[in-house]
C-alpha cells in the first residue's frame, strides 16, 4: 500500500511542479504494456497460478492442445496435429506436428511431453491439482503418460471421464511443453529445472523470457524459431504500474501502448481522448459473497432468499462499475457453453423483508470479510446500505487480500465478498466449486466454494459426479444447466457480477487479444 | 512572577491572583492573531461534533448511486463522493470521530506518561534508569510506523487506532514530566512538604503534578494535531475507522482513486485536516505564552 501512495505522491509532484511527462512514442516494434505485475510468484508453468504469470506463460508456451480464444468453446490443435480417443474412452493418443522448435532450436519431441506432464506431478505445485483430477500420482504417472513412437504419445486417466473434460484439462496452464534438453541442463537437486524456469523460459511459444526484474519489469523477445514465423512485435516490455490514475498518464502521453488495470472512473476519462480506443472483454471471472454455515445464524435458507433482493445489482454494475462487471446470477459465466443467463433476483427490499418477517429473522448482525481495494470496497458499502434497509447490520472487515483468502481458507469468516475464476475452461471447473463436497471435515480443505462455506449438498454432488462421467457432449451440457439453476435458487451465497476487461490502447495497436481468462491474453498478432 | 505584571495590579489574595492571571492571559490570546484564529477553529470543530445532525444537509451514509461524483454545487456544497453521499455532511459528521480520537488519545496517553515521568523523576536511581529506557525505546521507533503495526495486530478499526496512537504517544509526556520534577525534587516546598511527613506518593500528586500541568497542556494541544495527522493516515490507508463511517482520512484514501476527474472527493477532507492540524498548533503556540511561566515577555 505504501508503494502505491508513493507513487501517486510521486506522480502528484511531477504534475505539480511542471515536469512534462516524457512524451516520446514507444519503438515502432516493441509494445510497451502497463500492467500491475507484482502478483508473479513464478513464470515455471507447472508453477504459475497468478493473473499475471498465467498471462506470460500463455505467450511463451504452446500445449497439446488449445483454446480458440474467439471460439472458446473449440478446443485446436496445438503442438498435437490431431488425437484420437479408444473406445474405453480413457486413452487419448496425440501425434505432435513435425518440424516444431522449442526457441532454443531443439525439435519438440514425444520425450518432452511426457517430462513436462510428469514434472507437473512430481512437483506438485499450486496448478497440479488440474492434472491430478485424471487420477496421476507421481507412482502411476510413468504408465499414465508414455511415448508411443517418435511422433506420437499417449495419455491416460484412471476413470472414463467426458473427452472434452480432459481435452480442457490438458489445454490449461500446467498443460505447457517445456524444452526437457533446457531444463534439465539447468537442474538443481533433482527440481526438474523449477528453479531455473521460474526466472526463465524454455518453451515453444511466439515469444521468449528476456528478463523478469519483480516489481519493476518483464520483457518478452520475439521467438525467432517459432513454429508459425516470428511475431511481428521484436520486444513486448511490461512496465510495473501499480497505480491506475499513473498508467491512465501513461497510455495518454504515449509512454504505454496498453493500460492494462484502469477503473471505470479512468476508463471514462480516457474513452473520449484522441489517439485511444477502449476495448472491452467479457470475462470469466464472478464476483459473489457467501455465507459460512459454520455459524448458526446464517444456515437459514430464507436467509439466503433474502440475500438475493438486497443488492442493487444495476446501480453497481450500470453506475458504479460502469461497464467493468455485468450481473450474472449463475455459476458458470456467459459466453462459455452450457452457462444459464438466466438473471431472476432484483434489488426489492419489500419482498426481502416479508421473506425474513415469515422466517422470523430478526437483528441480525454479521461480519463480512472483504479485500480493502477497488472494486471490493464501493461494492461492499453499497450492499452494507442495500442489506440495512432490511434491518440486517452487515460490519465490513478490509484486509489484503492474503489476509482475507486466509481466513476464507480456514472458514474462520462469517460472510465473504470474493470472486472466483475457473481453472479451466470446463463447467466441470465451477460444478465442483459451487456443487460438489464429499468431504466437509475440518481436516480435509478443499479448495472448493462449498468447502470453504461448510456447505456438503449430497444430491448435488451425486449430479456433478454424474455430469464428469457423462460422455455425451449435449446431455452433459443440459445436466451442468440444471445443476445452475438449482444451485441459483438455494445456495449459501449470492452470485453477483461477471468480470469484464477494460483496456485502453493506443489507436495504432492491432491485433491484441484478451480472451475470457488471462491464459487467453495472447500478443502474437499484435502490430503496430 | 515578571514585573511587567506587579506594576499593573497587586493581587490581594491567592484567588484574585488567579484571576489577574487569566485575565491577563486572556488579553494575550485576543492580542495575538495566529492564536485567536487557531482557537477559532478548534471552536468549529467542536461545535461541528456537537450539532453534526443539525447542520449537515444529507445523511452523510445515504447512497445515491446515479448522483455519484457530482461536482459542488448548490445540491452538494462540496459534492458527492464515489457512491453518491453528500461530502458536506460527512465532513461535519467526520468531525465526531477526529474529536472522538483527539480527546480519548489524550485522555489515555498524558495521565500515563505523567505518571510515568513523575514517579522517574522523583524516585530516581534504578525506577528512573528502567522506566526511561523503557520511555527510549518507544521513542525511538517512528510513530506512524508503530502505530501501524500495533493495529494490524490488534484489527483494524476505530478502538484499536485510539490505543495505537495512545501508546504511541505517552513518551513525550513521560520525557516532560520528568525534566520538571528533576527540577522541583528540590525545591524547599517539596522539601517542607517531605519534612512535615508526607508520603512520597502524595508529594508527588499535591506538589510536582500541579507544576507539570501547564506544560502537559501545552505539550497536548500540539500533540493533537499529530494525533488527527496519524489518525488519519490510518484511515488512509484503511486502518482507523471502517467503513460506512464518515472519517477524514478514509475519505481522502477513496478520493485518491479519482484525484485527477473528481478532486473535491479528496480535497475537502484534506483541507479539513489542515485547517484542524493548524488550528491546534496555534492554539498551542498561544497556551503556551500564556501558561508557560518562562514563556513571558
Amino acid at each position: 500500500m505504501n508503494r502505491v501512495s508513493l507513487t501517486l505522491a510521486a506522480t502528484l509532484i511531477s504534475v505539480a511542479a511542471g515536469i512534462p511527462l516524457a512524451n516520446a512514442k514507444t519503438p515502432p516494434n516493441l509494445l510497451v504494456v502497463a500492467k500491475n505485475i507484482d502478483d508473479i510468484v513464478s513464470l515455471d508453468p507447472a508453477q504459475a497460478y497468478e493473473f499475471t504469470s498465467g498471462e506470460v506463460v500463455a505467450n511463451i508456451y504452446n500445449k497439446l492442445v488449445e483454446y480458440n480464444p474467439a471460439q472458446i468453446e473449440k478446443i485446436e490443435p496445438g503442438l498435437a496435429e490431431s488425437w484420437k480417443i479408444s473406445d474405453d474412452g480413457k486413452t487419448i493418443t496425440f501425434k505432435l506436428k513435425s518440424g516444431v522448435k522449442f526457441a532454443s532450436g531443439n525439435p519438440v519431441r514425444p520425450e518432452d511431453v511426457v517430462f513436462s506432464l510428469r514434472r507437473v506431478i512430481v512437483l506438485k505445485k499450486a496448478p497440479a491439482f488440474i492434472l491430478a483430477q485424471f487420477g496421476w500420482t507421481a507412482d502411476n504417472i510413468d504408465q499414465m503418460v508414455k511415448k508411443v513412437s517418435d511422433s506420437e504419445v499417449s495419455v491416460s486417466i484412471a476413470e472414463n471421464f467426458a473427452p472434452s473434460f480432459v481435452l480442457n484439462a490438458l489445454a490449461a496452464r500446467p498443460g505447457s511443453i517445456v524444452d526437457e534438453k533446457e531444463a534439465m541442463k539447468n537442474a538443481k537437486d533433482n527440481d526438474l529445472g523449477n528453479a531455473w524456469l521460474s526466472r526463465n523460459s524454455a518453451g515453444s511459444g511466439p515469444f521468449a523470457l528476456r528478463v523478469w526484474r519483480p516489481g519493476e519489469s518483464l520483457v518478452l523477445d520475439a521467438n525467432k524459431n517459432h513454429a508459425g514465423g516470428p511475431p511481428k512485435m521484436n520486444q513486448i516490455v511490461f512496465n510495473h504500474v501499480a497505480e491506475a490514475s499513473t498508467q491512465r498518464l501513461m497510455v495518454e502521453s504515449g509512454d504505454a501502448d496498453i493500460a492494462r488495470n484502469l477503473g471505470p472512473d479512468q476508463i471514462a476519462a480516457v474513452k473520449d481522448k484522441a489517439g485511444i480506443k477502449v476495448e472491452t472483454y467479457p470475462q470469466a471471472a464472478l464476483h459473489f459473497f457467501s455465507f459460512n454455515l459454520k455459524h448458526d445464524k446464517l444456515k437459514n435458507p430464507a436467509l439466503w432468499e433474502a440475500m438475493r433482493y438486497l443488492i442493487d445489482y444495476d446501480g453497481i454494475a450500470n453506475t458504479l462499475l460502469r461497464g467493468q462487471m455485468k450481473v450474472h446470477q449463475t455459476f458458470w459465466p456467459s459466453g462459455f457453453p452450457g452457462a444459464v443467463e438466466d438473471k431472476p433476483y432484483k434489488l426489492d427490499v419489500a419482498k426481502a423483508k416479508d421473506i425474513l418477517a415469515k422466517a422470523n429473522i430478526q437483528n441480525l448482525s454479521v461480519d463480512m470479510d472483504m479485500i480493502s481495494s477497488a472494486p471490493f470496497t464501493d461494492i461492499a458499502q453499497s450492499m452494507q446500505a442495500t442489506m440495512a434497509q432490511a434491518g440486517i447490520k452487515v460490519n465490513l472487515l478490509p484486509g489484503t487480500s492474503a489476509q482475507v483468502i486466509t481466513k476464507y481458507r480456514a472458514r474462520q469468516h462469517e460472510m465473504m465478498l470474493l470472486y472466483w475464476g475457473p481453472d479451466f475452461m470446463d463447467p466441470h471447473s465451477n460444478a465442483k466449486a459451487f456443487a460438489y463436497n464429499v468431504d466437509n471435515s475440518d481436516g480435509s480443505p478443499q479448495s472448493t466454494t462449498t468447502w470453504r462455506n461448510s456447505w456438503a449438498p449430497a444430491e448435488l454432488s451425486a449430479r456433478t459426479r454424474a455430469a464428469l462421467v457423462e460422455r455425451d457432449t449435449a446431455k452433459r451440457l443440459d445436466m451442468y444447466r440444471e445443476l445452475q439453476r438449482d444451485v441459483l435458487k438455494s445456495s449459501p451465497w449470492v452470485m453477483t457480477f461477471q468480470a469484464q476487461a477494460q483496456v485502453a490502447l493506443r489507436n495504432d495497436v492491432k491485433g491484441f487479444i484478451h480472451g475470457p481468462t488471462n491464459d487467453l491474453v495472447l500478443y502474437r498478432n499484435v502490430t503496430k | 512572577m515578571s514585573g511587567a505584571q506587579s506594576t499593573m495590579q497587586t493581587p490581594n489574595s491567592r484567588r484574585e491572583a488567579r484571576l489577574i492571571q487569566f485575565k491577563i492571559g486572556l488579553r494575550r490570546v485576543v492580542r495575538n492573531p495566529s492564536t485567536l484564529v487557531g482557537g477559532l477553529l478548534v471552536l468549529t470543530l467542536l461545535v461541528m461534533a456537537l450539532i453534526a445532525p443539525l447542520i449537515a444537509t444529507h445523511d452523510p451514509m445515504a447512497q445515491i448511486l446515479t448522483d455519484r461524483l457530482q461536482p459542488p454545487s448548490s445540491a452538494h456544497w462540496l459534492g458527492t463522493d464515489q457512491l453518491g453521499r453528500d461530502i458536506y455532511s460527512r465532513l461535519v459528521y467526520g468531525a465526531q470521530p477526529t474529536l472522538l480520537i483527539v480527546i480519548l488519545v489524550i485522555a489515555f496517553s498524558a495521565p500515563f506518561g505523567l505518571i510515568i515521568g513523575m514517579v522517574a523523576g522523583y524516585m530516581g536511581g534504578w525506577v528512573e534508569t528502567l522506566l526511561m529506557r523503557l520511555t527510549d525505546i518507544f521513542m525511538a521507533f517512528p510513530r506512524l510506523i508503530l502505530a501501524l503495526a500495533l493495529v494490524s495486530v490488534l484489527k483494524p478499526g476505530l478502538t484499536n487506532a485510539v490505543i495505537a496512537i495512545a501508546i504511541t504517544a505517552w513518551p513525550s509526556y513521560a520525557r516532560l514530566a520528568r525534566a520538571e520534577t528533576l527540577a522541583l525534587r528540590h525545591a524547599d516546598f517539596v522539601e517542607a512538604a517531605r519534612g512535615l511527613g508526607q508520603s512520597g506518593r502524595k508529594i508527588v500528586m499535591g506538589q510536582i503534578l500541579p507544576l507539570c500541568l501547564s506544560s502537559a497542556a501545552i505539550r497536548a494541544t500540539l500533540d493533537m494535531a499529530g494525533i488527527i495527522l496519524t489518525a488519519a493516515g490510518l484511515g488512509f490507508l484503511g486502518l482507523g475507522a471502517q467503513p460506512p463511517m464518515a472519517e477524514w482520512g478514509a475519505m481522502i484514501g477513496t478520493g485518491r482513486d479519482h484525484v485527477f476527474d473528481a478532486w473535491w472527493v479528496a480535497a475537502a477532507p484534506g483541507v479539513a485536516i489542515l485547517l484542524v492540524s493548524l488550528g491546534f498548533n496555534l492554539l498551542g503556540d498561544g497556551l503556551r505564552d500564556v501558561l508557560d511561566p518562562k514563556h513571558h515577555d
